[in-house]
């Protein structure tokens, strides 16, 4: 049995509004196995980022635990927390905006080796800094250059060396390709699988374009309004879902295939997501099932396993 | 079948501090009465600017018509002054944009902005105007319709703000109608439910829709033609079955190969296209995708490919697929 290289039990983050309580994340558990990449699905809103961002707590949580390696990251004190945080990193989602447009390529990569004091003389650090834009496919010359002379997939590259630089064990990617044209999309998520191979990552991969996500994650979770909703392996999930959420999540997203596109299915979902902003404690997505049940409105469904690795929160399966 | 819209040669340029920037270059294409043709391309191609030269309303200057025609029933929309272009805005073209909240006005309620056109044409009394705004809203399936034709696009969300902008392009019933990424800022599921209003609102009037977008998803599920487009210019073109199943230019081809599908093997490798679009400034002189296609020829730097026609309705712009070249093997290096 491998054990799990982040725990997350229960997690909750709720963010005060002038109306009340805004329920980002509503106790959400899962566990993140080394050297794989768990995808994090579902629409504008269920609390996604939340979730990524909690994780690594950059957020301070409002209740809940997450083990790294054992230990519970939520404990530590600032300085401990400093000393851990060089094995979480994050890719963020607009290249544009999570680059500091007044800094070269060269700090701004070389800048978290300098907040963890990794290397006493420049001239070390900036070896490092070309090894790593090669690693993600840039080269000398760009170590000099501002951000504004990149291209949004060349940005996000440099996103990714800078994240790559202390060596860490795990990476947020909080839709890392949701600003790129798809021609470049593909660039990058060849580049995050490559990466993974070498140096043995493991990746929480936010996004909500759910192909991309089956196509890098090994594990699935599909969020609604602060709540889990499945988790399953990528081919059990996508082969299977259980969920009526998931089912119509799934076939809501056209095929490239207008053969296969006009035959299908489509399960239409009546309506939007409602607010997060004092949620009834019942399934959050009663509103919208078509199968709702009077039982749906009295209890919170808790996630529970139904098969391998393949757990639901819903009481009508 | 009638041409409603036919595009020739059309050439749109933008002055800039820097230059001139040529966003358009030379293309040509049509739209046939009732059907929808998906323009499909990067960010930066050219498919909005295409879109916008319809409807005039691009700013001049900066941008500026550097030469062809855009026949709308036979008229040419270029030469049009403002004046008669403003009668054919809003009640023959009509046009929706990719951000609902930026192109309604947050200061006036929805149903006074749905049938704004019509009052200030005379075409409707205050009280006619109401019964029409709510008759719209019933159109496109908004809930509630007397309630909400009287509150303000910040009480919409997004689908429903969406929804808002189809009433209000289709409320003078036009022939044809431009949707610019119409769906790009939603979530699936509520893609999925416009997408499908979109479909029954042209079963019920026969309105011809131009779709722009770069989700080749969305276009497969709504489109009879599609044309694609790149650095400015029109690659290949074909009905959507034919561009889908059997793509003749080495961009489609890769473009297609480059988004996962949810029906594909995960093992499979994604293809990217390495690179990026040329730059407009100095646009190239041969093909626009040679520098980045695995396939490209010395003649491809030099010279722009003409139309190569494999059936009626299916062209690609490549020197592989003239009818001199030499049969390149398919995956060979040159």
């Amino acid at each position: 049995m491998v054990e799990p290289l982040i725990s997350v039990r229960n997690i909750k983050k709720y963010f005060n509004v002038g109306r009340g309580k805004l329920k980002a994340v509503d106790g959400i558990s899962f566990d993140i196995y080394p050297g794989e990449t768990f995808g994090l699905v579902g629409e504008s809103g269920c609390g996604k980022s939340t979730v990524g961002r909690t994780i690594i707590r950059l957020y301070e949580p409002t209740d809940g635990k997450v083990f790294f390696s054992g230990e519970n990251i939520y404990e530590l004190s600032r300085s401990e927390m400093q000393e851990i945080r060089r094995n979480f990193q994050m890719i963020f989602q607009d290249p544009y905006a999570s680059l500091n447009p007044r800094m070269t390529v060269e700090e701004i990569v070389g800048e978290p080796m300098e907040i963890h004091h990794v290397y006493k003389g420049h001239k070390k650090r900036n070896e490092r800094v070309i090894e790593l834009l090669k690693l993600v496919g840039l080269n000398e010359e760009h170590a000099l250059r501002f951000p504004h002379e990149f291209s949004g997939g060349q940005r996000q590259r440099i996103g990714i060396a800078r994240a790559l630089a202390l060596n860490p064990k795990f990476i947020v990617c909080d839709e890392p390709i949701s600003a790129l044209d798809v021609s470049i999309q593909a660039q990058v998520v060849n580049l995050l699988k490559s990466l993974q191979k070498e140096l043995g990552l493991t990746y929480l991969f936010i996004a909500h374009d759910l192909s991309m996500v089956r196509y890098i994650s090994d594990r699935v979770g599909v969020m609604y309004l602060g709540h889990m909703m499945e988790v399953a392996s990528s081919e059990e999930l996508y082969d299977n879902p259980l969920h009526p959420y998931t089912k119509a999540l799934l076939s809501a997203i056209p095929i490239p295939d207008p053969e296969i596109q006009r035959n299908r299915h489509r399960i239409i979902l009546e309506g939007d997501v409602p607010s997060p902003i004092d949620p009834k404690e019942t399934c959050r997505f009663v509103d919208r099932c078509p199968y709702a049940t009077a039982r749906c409105r009295e209890v919170v469904p808790k996630l529970r396993k139904v098969g391998e690795g393949h757990f639901v929160a819903c009481l009508n399966i | 079948m009638e041409k409603l819209l036919e595009i020739k040669d059309l050439k749109v340029s933008f002055q800039t501090f820097f230059g001139e920037v040529e966003a358009v270059r030379g293309i040509s294409l049509h739209v046939n009465k009732g059907e929808t043709v998906a323009l499909v391309g990067e960010s930066g191609c050219g498919k909005s600017v295409t879109a916008s030269s319809i409807m005039q309303l691009l700013p001049m200057p900066p941008a500026f018509y550097k030469g062809g025609e855009i026949l709308f029933n036979g008229e040419d929309i270029v030469k049009k002054s403002e004046k008669e272009m403003q009668s054919i805005r809003g009640s023959e073209i009509s046009m929706i944009f990719q951000d609902p909240m930026t192109s309604l006005n947050p200061t006036m309620k929805v149903g006074k902005q749905i049938v704004e056109g019509l009052v200030k044409h005379g075409k409707l009394s205050f009280r006619e105007a109401e019964e029409k705004a709510i008759e719209m809203l019933d159109l496109v399936s908004v809930p509630q319709s007397e309630k909400r034709v009287r509150q303000y696009p910040h009480e919409f969300s997004g689908g429903m703000r969406q929804r808002v902008m189809i009433a209000l392009a289709m409320v003078s019933n036009p022939q044809l109608l431009i949707a610019d990424e119409p769906t790009t800022a939603l979530d699936v599921t509520v893609q999925a439910q416009i997408l499908d209003l979109m479909k029954s609102i042209q079963e019920k009037f026969g309105t011809s829709i131009i779709l722009i977008t770069h989700d080749l998803g969305v276009v497969a599920d709504i489109s009879d033609r599609i044309i694609v487009m790149y650095a400015g210019q029109l690659l290949e073109e074909g009905l959507v079955d034919e561009v889908f199943k059997e793509p003749r230019h080495p961009y489609t081809k890769k473009l297609l190969g480059s988004v996962p599908r949810l029906d594909m093997d995960r093992m499979e490798v994604l293809h990217s296209i390495h690179g990026t679009p040329p730059d407009l400034y100095i646009p190239p002189k041969g093909c626009p995708f040679f520098d980045r296609c695995d396939k490209a020829m010395v003649i491809c730097k030099e010279h722009m490919p003409e139309r190569e026609y494999h059936t009626d309705s299916h062209y690609s712009c490549c020197w592989l697929n003239h009818s001199m070249a030499k049969k390149v093997a398919e995956g060979s290096e040159v």
